[in-house]
């Protein structure tokens, strides 16, 4: 595949001249986030960032999403299916551990029998340049303790890597070769800048010092559902969900109707296994009756279900959930805790 | 390809109060486009998200048989805010339906063997399913006997009364049906449905049990089917979860590894044992 090489400033030039021909989902600074955002005119890209607030898994899945819409007419309820009219899109500068996200969430949403037509045309229709972790962003950064590594194409159609003096631009897949070599300019990189990103994944592998035993658990999960332990986690926990909204690879979702006069939609909308009410039924009975049950759903979920269903582990390591639980409940520990049963 | 969230536009044709309570209804649904039904081609206990625009969708045993053709049935407790709303409908109001969705009972595994069907209360709707399947025709002859014991609190409990009044005519099949407690008119069997099925024993040579029913009386009619001597792999029920999208995506109805929505309700005993018990 291509490789090339351009200069560090041009960055912020390309995605704006990419924004003139598709939507540019890319980091900009609002107040004091950064947050991956459909790139307007005139808006400046900010590319020198640690990793966004937010996972940019809301491109493909958004935070909420019409299903279909309908109107109320004489003889009942007509409904429409609210048409997959997705843009021609490019999702410019993510890190490698988010586009391993979009790998997995691709195992669930685009299965064989049940394709999820939403997510998926956002996905077919938008071309992922990951930016490579060069000095691993925050020390609780753990890629490369969950499949990943901070200089990785995993996801992407395009990685793009800082050699010092340059940005190497290597083309993963044919889809953004064809459609997205002419934007990165003319100079093809050499031998040199492959032997000066090998040195530099290498590094930024060395410096990841956060490593828990993920792929150690799934025998111990698979028969400890009944260990004491599950009562240690959840002590603290407020059930506020941050850890499942933030999460790059959390999928839950609600359906819901909205009506407003004679007409209605009915959109999803993100949903999260850390809520009571998620799993409460009609009846008032409750599977996951307290949160201990909903935070070895969520541990399970993620380092022995996904293994079970997708061989995977759902976890990118990107650190949000550690950063930003608001009573510093660490996934890691817990994964640590549980390699000790 | 077909969007599995969107459901196929039907019409209520026919409503049927089953019950003296009134709070369960059967719902008989015409599809609006006659070759929705085809492609809603379903096989005995899958389930359909009920769908009520406004209100949201609810997942529901189907009722009927394949072999009734021309229309699907479900028949429906008045318990949230969907069935509420459904319990209001009138006769030829449009809604919509999804589905079929979920396994089934396992029809090719039942075939040739002994049936066993132990349903209680209100959960005998995918059961009635599975039994007029079975009777429909030629399809008889595919399987042994039949066996059926069925309880409700009261005889007003009892859905489907007449069929159940037919079922008790025909001679190739051992209907049971029972009441925890009688009226004044009752001359059928009364007592538990775990005491009724210690009664009529049936033998576990090439037998399955399919068993459906609140979780009390699964619990005490369980040990009276493993003093039989079924195996836990000849013992199959269906669960029920709370569920959204029924495709196994939204993350709710999960019991251990698998999704009941995707990869049940069905379950056999042996099954079950290898779960999870969080459901």
């Amino acid at each position: 595949m291509e490789k090339r090489l351009i200069k560090k400033d041009a960055l912020t030039g390309i995605a704006k001249k990419m924004a003139d021909d598709f939507l540019v989902w890319a980091p900009v600074k609002k107040e004091d986030n950064i947050l991956f955002e459909p790139l307007q005119k005139g808006a400046e890209p900010f590319f020198a960032y640690l990793n966004s607030k937010n996972a940019p898994k809301n491109v493909f899945f958004p935070h909420t999403e019409a299903l279909m819409k309908y109107t109320r007419t004489e003889k009942g309820m007509v409904f429409s299916e609210d048409k997959n009219k997705a843009d021609e899109s490019v999702l410019f500068g993510v890190r490698p551990c988010d586009a391993h996200s979009f790998a997995l969430l691709d195992k669930l949403f685009d299965q064989e029998k049940y394709k999820d037509n939403y997510y998926i045309a956002k996905r077919e229709k938008t071309m992922v340049i990951s930016l490579a972790c060069v000095k691993p962003p925050y020390a609780s950064c753990f890629c490369t303790s969950v499949d990943g590594e901070p200089v990785s194409s995993d996801g992407a159609d395009i990685l793009l890597t800082d050699i010092s003096s340059d940005y190497l631009v290597e083309f993963v897949t044919p889809k953004g070769e064809e459609k997205l070599t002419k934007y990165f300019g003319d100079t093809k990189a050499d031998a040199a800048a492959d032997t000066k990103k090998s040195e530099i994944t290498a590094k930024a592998k060395a410096a990841i010092t956060s490593n828990i035993p993920a792929h150690v658990v799934k025998p111990i999960l698979d028969k400890n559902f009944d260990n004491p332990f599950w009562n240690t986690i959840h002590g603290k926990c407020l059930a506020c969900g941050t850890c499942t909204y933030l999460c790059p690879t959390c999928h839950c979702f609600d359906i819901s109707d909205e009506v407003k006069g004679a007409d209605g939609v009915r959109i999803r909308s993100w949903d999260s296994c850390m809520f009571p009410m998620f799993t409460k039924e009609t009846s008032g009975h409750n599977p996951r009756s307290s949160q201990k049950e909903r935070w070895r759903q969520r541990a399970m979920h993620k380092f022995k279900y996904y293994v079970d269903n997708f061989n995977a582990i759902a976890c990118v390591g990107c650190g949000r959930c550690v950063m930003y639980c608001p009573v510093n409940i660490d996934i890691r520990k817990i994964v640590e805790d549980i390699s000790k049963l | 390809m077909q969007n599995p969230y969107i459901p196929y536009p039907v019409v209520v044709d026919k409503i049927i109060t089953e019950v003296d309570t009134k709070d369960i209804k059967t719902f008989r649904f015409k599809f609006v486009n006659p070759e929705d039904e085809t492609k809603y081609s379903y096989i005995p206990g899958q389930f359909g998200e009920l769908s009520i625009y406004g209100k949201g969708e609810s997942p529901i045993g189907i009722a009927s048989s394949p072999t009734q053709k021309g229309y699907v049935e479900f028949t429906v407790q008045k318990a949230g805010v969907v069935t509420s709303a459904l319990h209001e409908m009138e006769e030829g109001t449009m809604m919509g339906l999804r589905g079929p969705l979920g396994n089934s009972w396992p029809l090719q595994f039942l075939e040739g063997k002994n049936i066993v069907i132990v349903g209680g209360g209100f959960a005998f709707t995918t059961l009635r399913s599975l039994i007029n399947y079975m009777i429909y025709g030629d399809n008889r002859k595919r399987f042994g006997k039949i066996t059926i014991i069925y309880g409700a609190r009261n005889p007003g409990l009892l859905l489907y009364k007449d069929e159940l009044t037919e079922w008790g005519k025909r001679d190739d099949l051992n209907l049971n049906v029972t009441v925890d407690k009688g009226d004044a008119t009752w001359k059928g069997k009364e007592g538990f449905v775990p005491a009724v099925c210690k009664e009529v024993a049936p033998s576990k040579e090439n037998a399955v049990a399919v068993i459906c029913g609140p979780p009390v009386m699964i619990r005490f009619t369980l040990p009276v089917f493993f003093d039989l001597g079924f195996s836990k792999g000849n013992i199959i029920t269906s669960l029920e979860m709370r569920m959204k999208c029924g495709i196994g995506k939204c993350g709710r109805c999960n019991v251990g590894s698998k999704y009941v929505c995707k990869d049940g309700p069905v379950f056999s005993l042996a099954e079950l044992d290898k779960l999870t018990p969080e459901y």
